[in-house]
């Protein structure tokens, strides 16, 4: 079977999260309104067609010390990506990052590298107030990619990031870690470890868990 | 120290509580920044008083 137009598209069924088909059938494929995304129905469950979901998209703005950004878990899905980019800080500044409103039990490794040097620098946060350098901030760029596991499900969050610096030196980093909680969070903050950052976009998107 | 902050659209002062909060990770991040410092002045010192350079340090370490 062949459907072609060049003026014109499929129109899938069009619903929402809670008002999906209740007698749904296999490969069955709708447009979900409230989450953005197509849908298919995979025999026993719905899931988002797309592997990677574009959940929200926040605008940082004007010299704001820090961003939260909510609803950006749930219990669609497991494990999420953090994007950020754009934007610009008021200092050279690493990024912090925090979950929910807990401020304890973060524990992390990092190393960094400036990228005219042989050498690693490494640190680690043993118990922290947040998951410290994982993204950086200069007078040109923000920025980290942040993957977090298990932020809204009931288990211990885990936390890999990377990130590139445009400061006076040049470098790369990375820094993984845990949140030794089995808290169910929504939401989570980036604060600048010093002055304040101006613009840019914080995108979260979900993995699909099938 | 007033702080300005960002939750999802709205931008506010923050609270006390919240102000305390970004202290202490400022504070937090001061630290390790000086114990990341102070471990490069020992670094230098050790290579120094070694008369070898951090590369060659990192090849008889095996990092390279």
């Amino acid at each position: 079977m062949t459907i072609s137009a060049t003026t014109q598209g499929l129109r899938m069924g069009v619903a929402t999260s809670t008002s999906r088909p209740t007698v749904p059938f296999d490969g069955q494929v709708i447009s979900e309104t409230d989450t953005d995304s197509l849908q298919v129905y995979k025999g026993t469950a719905w899931a988002p067609v797309s592997g990677l979901t574009l959940i929200t998209a926040q605008t940082i703005g004007t010299a704001v010390s820090s961003v939260t950004v909510s609803g950006a878990f749930s219990t669609t899905y497991d494990n999420y990506y953090i994007n950020l980019s754009g934007g610009i800080a008021s200092a050279d500044c690493n990024l912090n990052l925090t979950l929910g409103s807990t401020a304890t039990g973060y524990y992390s490794n990092y190393s960094y590298q400036a990228v005219s040097s042989s050498t690693v620098t490494v640190g680690n946060g043993s118990n922290t107030t947040s998951f410290t350098s994982v993204g950086s901030g200069s007078a040109s760029v923000l920025s980290t990619h942040i993957f977090l596991q298990n932020p809204f499900t009931a288990k211990i969050t885990t936390m890999s990031a990377q990130q590139f610096a445009t400061s006076t030196t040049q470098y790369t980093s990375n820094s993984l870690g845990f949140l030794n909680n089995t808290t169910s969070y929504t939401a989570f903050t980036l604060t600048t470890s010093t002055g304040t950052m101006t613009g840019g976009t914080v995108r979260v998107y979900g993995y699909s868990n099938s | 120290m007033t702080y300005k902050i960002q939750v999802d659209d709205v931008v506010r002062d923050a609270t006390e509580e919240e102000a305390a909060a970004i202290d202490a990770q400022v504070a937090e991040a001061q630290a390790q920044a000086k114990a990341q410092a102070d471990k490069a002045v020992a670094r230098e010192a050790l290579l120094t008083k070694l008369g070898i350079t951090a590369d060659e340090a990192q090849l008889l370490l095996g990092g390279m």
